[in-house]
């Protein structure tokens, strides 16, 4: 998998969550993967087509889903992963990945994504691709987001 | 859930034959057709179709004319005018008559469904038309698809999913759906049904040993092989319609919950002799 084809998601991460009211991400490590992912407790999976064939997933700790959906609900407490919190990391990945899709046409690259699917529940393995993916460590005000991307 | 009536007055066979046909696989059903003026009066006092699609020339009077007696007989009546001509005098002329929507022929199966969905919704709402045009035909994949790929009878069963998670013990496929609408397929059942399955898929006996992985490798080309059908099929109800399916995702663990806080999405449950299996078909809200 072309390691350029990151970028794009990258980029979407740290443009759209300064949008949202985060400080702005950093990365903190990539890596080429080959076997399944596991879900450190929530995961979604959004999938992309036309151009280019793929998924992306986004995989966090609950308590850094909390995080992000109390922010993105303007501060407001998230006690629990319910459904308030699980609709608002669910737009967040369709954001992210309009917004990637947007960077990957500026590479000639045109696709359509999907809705998101959402998984709760830890150490269950996720599956994108037969080949390799690759996987970026993002860093939001201390909680670690992981990207993984597989294009086929 | 009750059929929407529509009744087709056109003078033409042909364009009469068009608009049946585009109705066809939907929860639209033809209750009357009429050639002339006078028999769409007659016609619509015999059969109160809940909408009309009109043309403009017709034999012994205009659409226009011809709205304007159905609307002498029930000012409630829905016209949607379908002509050749579509023109800003046409238009002012057929609005003061009564008719609320205007399409230009050739009318494409996804112009003449919106419209119908759009001035019927009281009628038939985005929850009915996925289920009677989308899910039923997932559905059917579903079934012809376990038949043919893994050699057994199921039955089905449809619901529309209230709860908005899933729970998920065992393995999951999840495939994205891009275009018109969005949304995405999720096959899943528990592990001794997926290997139930795959041993019977791989042509295995039941006793035979199958490695968890390559057991996920069969459901996962059956999640891929079921999305890609249906929607094939969608795309061949509304001909311009253009959805595509995602590379397929498999999520395998136990007590996983998978949730769909804003989809529009229904279950569907087939029981085969290894054990149940459930696929949820969603879409995005708003369309």
């Amino acid at each position: 998998m072309d390691v350029k084809l990151v970028n794009p998601f990258i980029d979407a991460f740290t443009t759209v969550l300064p949008q949202m009211g985060f400080p702005t991400p950093t990365r903190t490590g990539m890596s080429v993967k080959e076997k399944s992912a596991t879900s450190l407790g929530v995961a979604v999976i959004v999938g992309f087509t036309k151009e280019i064939r793929g998924s992306v997933v986004y995989n966090m700790s609950e308590e850094t889903a909390k995080f992000i959906a109390s922010t993105m609900m303007m501060g407001m407490p998230v006690e629990s992963f319910d459904e308030m919190a699980q609709s608002a990391i669910s737009e967040m990945s369709n954001m992210l990945t309009a917004n990637a899709a947007t960077n990957l046409t500026a590479l000639g690259l045109e696709v359509d994504i999907s809705t998101p699917s959402l998984t709760v529940g830890a150490d269950c393995q996720i599956k994108i691709s037969n080949e390799q993916y690759l996987t970026i460590m993002m860093d939001v005000s201390g909680h670690a987001v992981e990207i993984d991307v597989a294009v086929q | 859930m009750e059929k929407v009536k529509v009744m087709v007055v056109d003078d033409s066979r042909i364009s009469r034959m068009m608009v049946s046909s585009m109705l066809a696989k939907t929860n639209f059903e033809i209750c009357a057709m009429a050639e002339n003026c006078a028999q769409a009066v007659a016609l619509y006092a015999k059969t109160k179709p809940d909408v009309v699609t009109m043309d403009m020339n017709l034999p012994d009077e205009d659409g226009i004319e011809c709205t304007s007696r159905i609307h002498a007989i029930d000012p409630k009546a829905k016209i949607i005018m379908i002509s050749a001509m579509k023109d800003a005098k046409l238009i002012m002329r057929g609005r003061m008559a009564g008719i609320s929507a205007f399409l230009q022929k050739p009318v494409s199966t996804n112009e003449l469904i919106d419209t119908l969905m759009i001035m019927c919704k009281d009628n038939v709402g985005t929850v009915a038309t996925y289920r009677e045009s989308y899910v039923t035909t997932f559905a059917k994949v579903l079934q012809q698809t376990l038949m043919q790929v893994f050699g057994v009878q199921s039955e089905i069963e449809i619901a529309q999913n209230d709860e908005t998670v899933l729970q998920v013990d065992g393995v999951a496929v999840v495939v994205g759906i891009v275009g018109e609408p969005r949304g995405r397929v999720a096959l899943y059942m528990d592990s001794d049904t997926m290997f139930g399955l795959s041993k019977a898929m791989l042509g295995m006996n039941q006793e035979d040993d199958l490695s968890s992985e390559e057991a996920e490798a069969a459901i996962e080309e059956a999640g891929n092989i079921i999305s890609g059908r249906g929607v094939s099929k969608v795309n061949d109800i509304f001909k311009d319609r253009e959805m595509r399916v995602t590379p397929p995702g498999t999520i395998v663990g136990s007590d996983i919950v998978l949730s769909n806080p804003d989809l529009i999405a229904f279950n569907i449950k087939a029981k085969t002799p290894y054990g149940d299996v459930y696929m949820n078909v969603g879409f995005a809200r708003g369309v």
